[in-house]
């Protein structure tokens, strides 16, 4: 697979770190953003292939990221992560320009998989 | 004194108990009638009502008309005292001799008091003694016919009436467990709601490091068992917060008029194939007059899979399953059975089984029946466990029948 370039927005140094580790060891190039603020300079400012967005951040509500996407970076291929999933979380997170979803707790394989495919399709 | 005014003084006594036991409310009001009205009726001295106190297992006194306070404070007589000579309820049992009759216990207090006959009337119903009526005569006399039915009236009046009240009390008490429950489950609900985020965080953290790391073993190596444990149970622990979430967010259920039997069809179909891998047997009853009521149908059909396969899991290879149906149009209520001729539940335990996370099996969540109790009751309906250790356990769930408007329906009671 390609080596992509992957932002990581979530408040949780735990996911973040975990995700950076997994990733990397694929070969992506991984950043870490803690908050919606700066997760969304990061977007503004860098080129990304896949976003990988926690839904609550302690500043900005997830909705609210992904609707600031689809005006600015419509085409960034986002997948969305939750902790509080259900699948009308996911629909909604889906009309909202999500391109993938995945509930917390995952395993490394289930997040690889979520990436190849959506960067696959999209 | 002639045949007839003696007629109307036990017709009127028994009058006025029984309009006491049809217009007052509390059992005390209506034993106290009974007391002053049969010691009227018999010219008696007074008479004393106990009853059985189900959990001490003694006979209490509940009502007394005409003793002295030195003879009531004696204490309860025990059970085994009262029932040992009682051969036959409804039967009057005449005692002359004070002084040696083994079912005095305080000869001297009685013989004190001036009595000097006692009758005793079991209350009972179905051979089942509930209570204990002793009437108290400063004189011994032979007793007419007329009496003797009269005291067996009342006996008989007196015994429906207790096991009314006791049967409206043990409903109170059913009611009163369930709304209990219903506002456990439902903050229950709500606190898993807010807990879940923060939980599923952490083990996000646990579940991605190991499962990463599990991958970084040899095969074989002494790490490899614990990271593996370690992700199972991780996996276990969403699966729980999963089961949280969905008890809690289930609302209002979206009803539309469905036929039960339909439901229930759907649901062995779905869990047909375990059944069949586990060569159990299911027998299906279902009512051919069944109507339809207002269900939401995923629901229903999640509590009854629910309760197949945990009859299924309580069964051994070869057990036997039984589902049946039944309408019951007089009292608007239709009704599911499950059964299984399984290990059944230690009484211990079957009041907690609807408690969230209370489980039997290594492998639930403990959330099934406590899920199945909310849909239930948001439906308006009932559900209930009777079960017998190494017999079997039976699950009763109950609708009211409901129609979308009142004209649907009558025109449903009247196709029936």
């Amino acid at each position: 697979m390609k080596m992509l370039n992957i932002l990581v927005i979530d408040d949780e140094d735990v996911i973040c770190e975990a995700c950076e580790l997994v990733l990397s060891e694929k070969g992506h190039t991984v950043t870490l953003r803690k908050n919606g603020r700066a997760g969304l300079d990061a977007i503004r400012e860098g080129m990304y292939d896949i976003l990988l967005l926690d839904m609550k951040l302690p500043d900005i509500d997830g909705m609210d990221i992904l609707k600031a996407i689809q005006k600015e970076n419509p085409k960034l291929c986002t997948i969305v992560m939750t902790g509080y999933s259900s699948i009308s979380n996911a629909v909604e997170a889906m009309r909202k320009g999500a391109n993938n979803y995945l509930a917390k707790p995952f395993t490394d394989d289930e997040l690889l998989k979520a990436i190849e495919e959506s960067y696959a399709s999209h | 004194m002639s045949s007839s005014t003696s007629f109307e003084g036990y017709f009127n006594v028994i009058r006025n108990i029984i309009g006491a036991m049809h217009s007052l409310t509390g059992l005390q009001d209506v034993l106290d009638v009974v007391v002053t009205q049969s010691t009227r009726g018999l010219k008696a001295k007074g008479a004393l009502l106990r009853i059985l106190n189900k959990e001490t297992n003694r006979f209490e006194v509940r009502a007394a008309a005409g003793l002295g306070q030195r003879y009531l404070n004696k204490g309860p007589v025990t059970t085994e005292k009262i029932l040992s000579t009682l051969s036959e309820p409804g039967n009057v049992y005449i005692i002359t001799d004070i002084w040696n009759a083994p079912r005095i216990e305080y000869p001297q207090q009685t013989w004190d008091e001036g009595i000097r006959m006692i009758l005793d009337m079991p209350l009972a119903i179905d051979e089942h003694v509930t209570g204990l009526m002793r009437i108290y005569l400063t004189e011994q006399r032979e007793l007419s016919d007329d009496e003797l039915d009269f005291l067996k009236t009342i006996a008989m009046q007196c015994a429906c009436v207790i096991e009314r009240v006791h049967l409206i009390e043990s409903q109170r008490a059913h009611f009163t467990t369930l709304a209990t429950h219903m506002e456990k489950l439902s903050s229950l609900g709500r606190m898993a709601a807010g807990i879940a985020h923060e939980i599923n965080n952490p083990l996000g953290g646990i579940l991605l490091f190991s499962s990463n790391m599990v991958k970084k073993v040899p095969e074989g190596d002494p790490l490899e068992k614990g990271l593996k444990i370690i992700i199972r149970e991780t996996q276990r622990c969403k699966a729980i917060i999963q089961g949280l979430l969905e008890f809690a967010r289930h609302g209002k259920p979206q009803k539309a008029p469905a036929n039960i039997n339909d439901i229930v069809e759907t649901a062995l179909g779905i869990v047909e194939n375990q059944f069949y891998l586990r060569h159990v047997t299911v027998k299906k009853e279902l009512a051919q007059d069944m109507v339809k009521t207002l269900l939401d149908k995923n629901q229903i059909e999640q509590v009854v899979i629910n309760l197949l396969l945990n009859a299924l899991h309580a069964v051994e290879d070869h057990g036997r399953v039984t589902v049946s149906s039944s309408a019951d149009l007089l009292h608007n209520k239709i009704t599911v059975e499950i059964g299984d001729n399984g290990c059944g539940i230690p009484a211990e335990n079957v009041k907690k089984i609807f408690e969230p996370f209370y489980t039997t099996g290594a492998s639930g969540t403990g959330l099934g029946l406590s899920v199945s109790y909310g849909i239930i009751k948001n439906h308006e309906g009932d559900i209930d466990v009777f079960s017998e250790v190494a017999k079997g356990t039976r699950f009763t769930i109950q609708f009211p029948v409901l129609a979308e408007n009142p004209t649907e329906r009558m025109a449903h009671n009247e196709n029936a």
